[in-house]
Parts: structure tokens; sequence; C-alpha cells
């Protein structure tokens, strides 16, 4: 590279004005950025996790804003955790099961946020049993009383719950467990101070349940085990999953190190380029934190990504650095002219990721737009950190002079491994590799077809499936009679109007349709109740479970039906229970849904879609499906735009963008072999793939534009590039792939299978980079036409 | 010359073409539409034979069960294989009776009958009265013309012929109460006998014609009613496992005791067969089957694991039984239990 720099100007009069301002202002640079970096940290301390809710689903979609609108009608179907309490051996018709119990009863009735008067076990007076008699109905508690325990009692326990009905819902079906049912408040008066009101915190209170319920009575009674599931459970474990992402980020901090310090070696630029980079970071989570962003699940990634970017921007430096130290005077001259050199190539491949993210924005969904605007911020202070701060953090401290005789050792002797590798360029591997690449394509395009949108595992798809929560999930769907995947369709009706025949008759015809779709396990709502009440009160006679033409028996039998009804009768929920949330499996219950109320919408009566899980997953998939396309398309108009107006050239423009493409097919048919789905967390990936792989085009084309331009064959051109770049570019795939592998690791599900994906196309867009771009470049550039000419683009300077 | 450009060259005869097939494809998808879904019909499905079903019946070698929604399923092969037969209802049918291999009546809420002459394939409604607001609950022919119905609130319907015209001729029993009235049979060589709400009893010794109420030893609910294989002989059930024989068409009753291991068994009954092999199986809630094979002087008494209530039973070949209720149909060994197989 320094070969190529002109010599004969004097530094000064080369400078721009920009660098002029820099260089000759140190101390103010480093001062301000000290300073700023001091108000930073102090934000950043204060950022917190975040888990809200409405920031994970699609907002403007009409499924959720029909869900919101109708909220509060809805906020009886509630926050319950289920504690299924279950015996290895034998049964719960058992003295000292049903004494643990008993106690495990009691105990979660104190634990704070615990909605005391909904609690429910076979220990709650709440839970009955009923008999039709000849004087009416009997019943009683299910616990007899007297209970001693003794095999006579627990054989009157035995014929009450079969009397409840209760199997199924509080017991298994197969007898081996029972469930406490624990109904939660979102805000609970402090005990220590009545009059306020605290706010429960999910993660403390799935940690109590773990110290206190778990752990306690698994260890006193080993007969039993111990299956927790529900949302506040969930977001406890998602909490938790996301604090361990933390150490994730130590353990890339470490492995970057060692990483540098081998490319390096030279221990002072390695702590100032990881130095500066934390700086960067600080000052991402400081600037999110002072715009008012939390941590999410989502955003987390953001500071891993600043890291790598930061990191790979941090060794292009050095490289030049070293590489100018080798005939500079001093650290200060060769942080200026590598300054002069990089820095517009820096800003184009920053702006390239900006691009990249700010696509983002066009998912409708808070978690995606925040890590849009995030990372946005994010490459926006490495642009300050690391090619401003680093260079003049360096022109103090220099390169150690072993690194620079390395440099320059390496300067003038020939690398095999790179003259290998320029054969890339060559007349006769091009051919075969653009083959292999076009089959490749062909290949990954076939295999793409069985790419799905959507969550495609079992139980809650946030965590992984075979993390304790979905296990204990999967325990409760195969013993009881639920599902954890419900779709709620909401039947609007005037006030009053909800219990009248006209109404209850579609809605009973409404869930007979739905329960003939494939996919639905079961649905309820008011008719179901009022069926059973008929029922009962005609004795239990089967021959009487219909709904009644009587206003009078409709309006007694819905009673009861507690929370399938609002406050003024005007709004019903239909609960669909379906047997998992693939997107098909989805699509067709809302299409059959959909298709229903356009038949059976009338004045005062709209069967509207959608709320539930299973809604707003349905809700988000259209999203997803919708903007997934416009991303794509997006995001590689705006890469090729730029590469356009950076080197003024369409050849240059494909064979950057091209490898980019195989890259993207490539990755789709990965997802569809590992059974990802395209869902909020994958999505993203593709545009921050190629955002950011296409650095690597960029650094790669400039330089070997340049050779080209200054008269030597393609080949040659691309011996030298690698010379000099390659391996930056390579350290550079490293660091970026080390940043967000350790995220496979993550106990988040979506976590590790962005990690993954962000892996493979990090790799593969440097894999594409180095060995697909020259091979391009032999069919697409002519490199007579090229030599002796002066730039015309952004770089021909 | 091209295709195409003939067709330009008639204009008018492409439009009319393209018309007339417009209007064509309209009227093949109206009817489509109407045949699939006119909110009258029951609709196809494949969870018919598991939805609620109430009573079964057979009629020759074939086996019709009833239900929920209008589903009427019928099986030529034993209960192998179910066709879902067409049926002009979308409610809750209570009950089925077959008077010959064709000739079929069902009844069920918003007091409908339904008749079939082809042995249960195809169904058309005979009679609804949907003012009532009350169901009728069971239904019996002596032969194809003349037959009987009963109801909630006290209600009899008779035909005359085959069910063209129904009369309602409630007033012939004495219920003042306008008790429901539960179920109907055949008692051998005596008559017919109604059973019904609060332990209430009736019997005709003249086709129906006149009616004497009986003073029954139970005050509870009956829920049906069964003329056995001997003379005169018959059972009663209802709440509680009450089940009460009497061989004397009603004059005197027995209680019958039935016990499990665990106690006395207190299980409402709602529906029994006389099989073809003399044995007597009464059903009902959780998951109770009893079996007699003496004329149902005695009983054992199962459960079926599940503990889902049954509304009716009739008897398949190799002393299996076929159990329709909650859940649908289930194919039983002769003890109630499922048989590994379910259609």
């Amino acid at each position: 590279m320094s070969r190529q720099t002109p010599r004969a100007m004097p530094d000064e009069q080369q400078a721009t004005a920009l660098e002029r301002l820099i260089f000759n202002h140190r101390p103010a640079v480093i001062i301000l950025c000290l300073l700023v970096s001091l108000v930073l940290f102090w934000q950043a301390t204060l950022i917190r996790p975040s888990t809200s809710f409405e920031k994970m689903i699609p907002l403007q979609h009409p499924f959720i804003e029909r869900m919101l609108e109708h909220r509060n009608d809805l906020a009886n179907l509630g926050n319950t955790v289920r504690i299924a309490v279950a015996v290895k051996e034998g049964d719960i018709f058992d003295p000292a099961y049903m004494e643990t119990l008993r106690q495990i009863h009691d105990e979660v009735f104190y634990i704070p946020g615990v909605e005391r008067s909904g609690l429910k076990s076979l220990w709650s007076p709440s839970v009955r049993w009923t008999e039709v008699t000849e004087a009416g109905f009997a019943g009683g508690e299910v616990i007899p009383t007297p209970y001693d325990g003794s095999p006579a009692s627990l054989d009157a326990l035995r014929d009450n719950v079969l009397k409840s009905g209760q199997i199924g819902r509080l017991v298994a079906n197969d007898f081996r467990s029972s469930i406490v049912d624990v109904p939660l408040q979102e805000s609970y008066p402090d005990p220590l101070e009545p009059s306020r009101q605290l706010k429960l915190d999910y993660q403390q209170f799935s940690h109590q349940l773990e110290e206190k319920i778990r752990d306690k009575y698994q260890a006193q009674n080993p007969n039993v085990e111990i299956h927790i599931v529900g949302f506040a459970k969930k977001v406890g474990d998602l909490i938790d999953g996301l604090l361990m992402v933390a150490l994730f980020f130590g353990v890339a901090l470490l492995i970057t190190w060692a990483l540098l310090l081998w490319f390096t070696g030279c221990l002072r630029s390695t702590v100032a380029v990881l130095l500066t980079t934390l700086v960067a970071v600080v000052w991402q989570l400081g600037l999110m934190h002072a715009v008012g962003f939390g941590l999410d699940p989502y955003s987390m990634l953001v500071p891993f990504l600043i890291f790598a970017i930061g990191i790979s921007h941090g060794v292009q430096k050095i490289n030049g650095i070293a590489l100018q130290s080798s005939d500079a005077d001093n650290a200060l001259t060769a942080a200026r002219r590598t300054f002069r050199q990089l820095f517009i190539p820096g800003m184009i491949a920053i702006l390239a990721d900006a691009v990249g993210f700010i696509t983002l924005l066009v998912i409708d969904i808070g978690v995606i737009r925040e890590l849009a605007i995030g990372a946005s911020i994010g490459v926006a202070v490495i642009v300050f950190t690391n090619l401003i701060l680093l260079p003049v953090a360096i022109s103090y401290v220099g390169i150690s002079q072993r690194a620079v005789a390395r440099s320059k050792a390496d300067a003038h002797r020939e690398h095999p491994f790179w003259r290998l590798l320029s054969n890339f360029a060559s007349a006769r591997v091009a051919p075969l590799s653009v083959g292999l690449a076009l089959l490749a394509f062909a290949g990954g395009l076939w295999y793409s077809q069985n790419l799905k949108i959507g969550d495609l595992d079992q139980g809650a798809p946030e965590l992984r499936p075979d993390s304790r929560y979905n296990q204990d999930n999967r325990f409760i769907i195969e013993h009881y009679s639920t599902s954890s995947d419900v779709l709620v369709i909401m039947v609007k009706t005037a006030a009053e109007q909800c219990s009248v025949h006209s109404t209850l008759a579609p809605i009973d015809e409404l869930m007979w349709t739905l329960q003939n779709t494939q996919g639905v396990q079961s649905a309820i709502s008011l008719v179901t109740v009022s069926k059973q009440v008929i029922k009962g009160m005609n004795e239990g006679s089967l021959k009487w479970e219909t709904l009644s033409r009587n206003a009078d028996v409709l309006n007694n039998s819905i009673a009861r039906a507690d929370g399938l009804y609002n406050a003024d009768c005007s709004l019903a929920p239909v609960l669909v229970f379906l047997n998992d949330h693939k997107a098909e499996t989805l699509q067709r219950v809302t299409a059959a849904a959909r298709a229903f109320a356009e038949s059976h919408d009338r004045d005062g009566l709209q069967f509207l879609l959608a709320a539930g899980n299973a809604g707003i997953e349905a809700a988000t998939n259209e999203v997803i499906e919708s903007a997934e396309l416009r991303i794509l398309l997006l995001v590689y108009l705006c890469v090729a735009v730029m590469c356009l107006i950076t080197f003024r050239s369409f050849a240059a423009t494909l064979c950057i963008v091209l490898p980019l493409v195989l890259t993207s097919v490539l990755g789709n048919a990965l997802m569809a072999f590992m059974g990802i789905g395209v869902k909020v967390a994958t999505l993203p990936v593709v545009a921050l793939g190629v955002g950011i792989g296409v650095d690597y085009g960029i650094y790669i084309y400039s330089r070997l534009e340049r050779f080209l331009r200054a008269g030597l064959s393609l080949q040659e051109a691309y011996y030298q590039t690698l010379r000099s770049t390659g391996k930056a570019v390579l350290f550079t795939g490293l660091c970026l792939a080390i940043g967000v592998c350790t995220w496979m690791f993550s106990a988040i599900k979506f976590q590790a299978d962005m990690g993954l994906m962000l892996t493979f196309m990090l790799l593969w867009n440097m894999v594409g980079a180095l060995w697909l771009l020259p091979a391009l470049a032999r069919f697409l550039i002519r490199p007579e036409r090229l030599a002796g000419t002066r730039g015309s683009g952004l770089l021909g300077h | 010359m091209s295709q195409w450009a003939r067709m330009h060259g008639r204009p008018w005869a492409w439009g009319w073409s393209m018309a007339a097939l417009l209007v064509l494809t309209s009227v093949i998808c109206a009817g489509r539409a109407q045949a699939a879904d006119d909110g009258q019909s029951a609709i196809a499905s494949e969870r018919a034979a598991h939805s609620l079903l109430i009573d079964a019946a057979q009629a020759g070698k074939r086996l019709v069960v009833v239900g929920d929604r209008g589903h009427i399923l019928y099986s030529d092969n034993q209960g192998g294989a179910w066709t879902q037969a067409q049926v002009p209802s979308r409610q809750l049918l209570t009950a089925v009776y077959f008077v010959d291999a064709t000739h079929g009546w069902a009844v069920g809420h918003d007091a409908q009958v339904l008749a079939s002459e082809d042995g249960g394939a195809t169904w058309r409604k005979q009679f609804e009265d949907l003012a009532r607001e009350a169901p009728l609950l069971d239904v019996l022919f002596l032969d194809t013309h003349h037959g009987f119905a009963v109801g909630a609130y006290g209600a009899l319907l008779e035909t005359r012929n085959g069910g063209q015209q129904w009369h309602d001729v409630s007033d012939r029993l004495d219920n003042p109460e306008q008790l429901h009235l539960n179920a109907i049979a055949h008692v051998k060589d005596r008559g017919l006998f109604i059973v019904g709400e609060q332990g209430s009893m009736f019997r005709s010794g003249d086709d129906g014609q006149s009616w004497a109420s009986v003073p029954g030893p139970y005050e509870g609910s009956l829920f049906g009613v069964l003329g056995t294989a001997r003379p005169a002989t018959l059972l009663a059930f209802g709440l509680r496992g009450n089940l009460l024989r009497s061989a004397d068409f009603g004059d005197t009753w027995q209680r019958i005791t039935l016990s499990t291991e665990r106690g006395p068994f207190a299980a409402g009954l709602s529906g029994a067969a006389l099989l073809d092999d003399g044995r007597v199986v009464v059903v009902g809630n959780a998951g109770s089957v009893l079996v007699s094979e003496d004329d149902g002087e005695t009983f054992t008494v199962n459960s079926r694991r599940d503990r889902i209530a049954l509304a009716a039973v009739a008897g398949l070949a190799d002393q299996r039984l076929l159990l329709v209720g909650q859940g649908g149909i289930h194919l039983a060994d002769a003890q109630g239990q499922d048989l590994e197989v379910q259609p």
C-alpha cells in the first residue's frame, strides 16, 4: 500500500480540512471524548432490561388494533401461573402427596403478587364437587371433612374428584398430578406500607417460584416433581436468559483480545483498539438510554454488533498504521497518513452498515425499529471513536517496534498463501468458481422453498425446545386437556346482547366451523358454559346439552361464565385452542375465521380477529411475510446504489453485490435446513448480513481497482490486494463472527437463531468477497480499460 | 387465420360467449354454495363421529346414531366405518327409532321430528315448533303409520299417517305439573310405558289411546325405560344409580342393588338396550356400563377408565358394544372398555 502513496508533497499540504482540525487539536479531541464518555457511561449504567409487550407486536396490524381496543374487556383471560405437582410413583391419592400439595398451596398463597382469592387447587374451598340428587343439587369441597389422610378419606377424595369435573383441568387425566392455579395481580399493595402499590416483578416472582416451591418441595418430598408454566414464569426465564448474555459479551471480549494480540503482535495497539471500541459500546448504550430505549432481547444484539464492527474498523486502522510506520518518521505522521487514506472507505463502509440497519424501519414492529435505530446510532458512534479517536490515540502511544518491523518485513516478502488465493482471479479458476456459485445458487434457491414463516417449534417459541420451561409446558399439554396456543376471536354485540339466542347460535356455529378446521383442538366460549349449565339445570341429562331458545334460561346459564363476556355484555371472546403455532396452522384458522366473519357479520354482531398468543403470532407472521421481500429489495437497492455512487461502475457493483445475493440464498437454505422460520428475530439478520457483508466487497474492490489503474494484470492486482488487505479482511470476518457467535449459546431461542444466522452470513460474505468477487471481476472487468486512468469515483483521489 | 384473429372478427360472439360463461359459472358456484351451507342442514364433518351423540338404533343390519348439530351417522359394517347422513337440521337430536330396516324417525330440540325412508341415509323434516322452546326427548312407532313422541313439559305427540301430521295429545295424560316425559317404550304383550321427571310413570294398554298414571316407588327423575325379553317386564332407571324392575307392567317394583368395589353405585343412568343375545345393558354417567345376563334381575357394574358420560348403547357382533355419549362413538368390549381401534 505504502509504495503507491505519492511521496512528493509534504504531509501537511495533502491534509484535508478535517484532518487538520483533528490532528492540530489532539488534546482537545481526547478531552472532549473523555467528557462525552463520562456522561454517556453514567447514562449507560441507568439502562434496564425492558420487556415491553407492546414493542414486540405489530401495533398497526388490524388484529392487534382490535385486541388493544378491547383490552380491558379481555383482561380476565388472564395472567396466571400453573404449578403442576406430579408424583413419580403411584397416584395423587396418597397422604404424603396431599400433604405436600397442601403446603405448596399455602406457600404460594403468601408469595407477593398472587391474587389470593383466585388461588385454586384441590385444597381450595372453591373447588367443589356437585351432584344432582332427587332434591336438587348436592355438593361440597373435594377435600372431604374430616380429612385425616386415612384410606377411607382418600377414597372419599377420589370419589369427589371424579364428581368435580376437574379431570383434565385441576387433576391430570392419569391422576398422577394435580395443578395449583395461581392468578396474578399486575400490581399489589406493598406489605410494609399498604397504601403504596408495587408492580409485579416477573423475574423476582419467577425466582421465588423456583426457590420456595420447586427446589424446596422437590427436596422435601422426593416422590414429587414440580412443573411450572405461565406468562410470568416465561418472562422471568427470559430475563434470566438476558442476563446470561452479558456473560457472552465478556467471552467475546476475551477471544477478540487474544485474536487482536495475535494479529497486531502489539499489546499497546490491541489495548487501544479494544478501549476505543468499548467506548463506542458505552456511547451507544448511553445514547440508547438517553433517547428513551431499554435493552430488550433484540436490541441486546446491538452492543455485540457495534463491538464487532468497531473492532473490524480498528483492525483496518492498525493494519494501516503499522504499514505506514515502516516508512514514517513518527507515530503521529503514520496515524495522519492512515487517517487520510482510510477515512473515506471507512465512512462508506459505515454508511453501508447504517443503510442496512435503516431499511429495518420498514417493519412495523417496535423491537425491530429500536434495533434499527440503536444500531444506526451505534455505527455513527464508531465514526467518532474508531475513525477519529483511535488514530489520535495511536498517534500518542504509537505501535511497538516489533510490530512495525514485522509489518515492514511483511510488506516485502512473498506470501505463498495469498499467491495461491490470487488464482481465484485467474482465467482457469474463475469459470469454475462462477459455475460452482451458480450451482450453489440454484441449489440454495431450490432448497429454500422449504423455508417457513413463523415459529416452528412447540411450546414457548422464545425459549429453547429443551429448556426447563418448555419441558414443563410439554408435561402439562400431555397430561391435561389444554393447549398453550390460543387464538381469541372477539364477538362484539350491542350492550346487553351477548347472551341472546341470535348471538349465541352464531358463536356456536363459529366454534364448530373452527373445530372442523385442521389444527384446532377445541374451542370454548360462553356458549360452552351455557350448554353445561343448561344440562346441569336439567339434572345432568345429555339430552339438554344445547342452547335454549328461552331468553331467561340463557341469561341464567351464563351467569357463571366469568371472563367469557364483559361487564356490559357487549363482547364475548371465543378461545380457540390450536395444536401448534406453525404459520400454516395460524393461516388456515384465521382464514376460516375471517370467512365466517364475512358471511355472518351484521349490524349488532361482529366477529373480530384476533387476540391471544396465536392471534398475535398470526398478525406478526402476516407483517413479516409482507415485509420480507420489501426488506430484501430495499437493502439490495440501497447497497447497489451506494456501490454505484462509490465506484461509478455497474461492473464493480455487480462484483460486490452478487456474492451477497449468493449468501442470502444460502442463508435461506440454511434456515430451512435448521428448521428456523422467518420471524421477528431472523428477518433483521438478512438486512444486517447484507449491510455489514458489503464492507468486505468495498474494501477489497477499492484496492483491486487501484492496482488495476496502476496497470497490473487482474491476477497480479488481486495478489497485491490480498497482500495488503487480505489479512485484515480475514480478521474482520473472524471478529464479526466471534462477536455474534457467542449468541448461539443463549438460553433464548431466537437469540441463538440470530447468532447462528449472523455468524453464517458474516463468514460466508467474507468467503464470497475473497473467492467470488475476483472470479466475477474476471468476466465483468476489463483491466486494460482501467489501466492508467484516474478513478472518477469517491475513492479515485 | 389464427384463432385470436377470428375472435376479433366477431367481437359480439366473443362477448356473448364470455357473458354466458360468466352466468353459468356463477350459477354453478351459487348452487355449490347452497349445497355446502344453507344455514339449515347439518354440516358434513369428520368430527361428527366424535361430537356429542345421544341415541343409537338398529335399522335392520345397519346402525344409526344421532346427536348434536343434526349429526346422524350410519354404519353397515358393525361400526367399522361411519357415513354422515344428509339431515335438514342443526339441532341437538335426542332420540332415534327404526320400525323396520328402512323407516325411521328422529326427534330433537325445537320439537323437531325428522323422518327417513331409506334406512337413515337421507332425512326430511316432518315437524318443528319453535314456540314451545322445548325439546322432544323420545320417539316410538308401533308400525310405519302409528307413532308417538314425548318431550319436555309433558308433551305427547301422536301421528297416524307416518308423521305427515302430528297431533298434540298431551291431555291424555294426567300430568297437571307438566313434568318432562323423558322416555317411552314398548313392554312385551302389554303395551306402552312412559317415564319422566320426579319419578312419574304412565302406561297404556290400548296403543296409547288412554293412559293411566302409575304410582312409582321413586321420586327422583327417571331418564329411561326398557321393555325386556320377558312378558310384562320392564326396567326404569334414572338419577343416582336408581334402577327399578317390574315384572307386572308396573304394578309392583323391585329396586336392583348396584354396587362397586368401593361402595354403592350412584351415577345417573341414561340409556339401555336389550341385545340380540338376550343381555340387558344400561349405561350412564361416569363411564358406567351395567350388564345383566338374567333379564335385568342382577347387574355387574363396569366403569370405563375415561369416566365419560354415556347416553345410549347398542349391540355389536361378538358381544361387543356400541356406546354413544360424550366424545361421540365408542366401540367397546362386553364390559364397556374401549377397543384398540376407534372409528
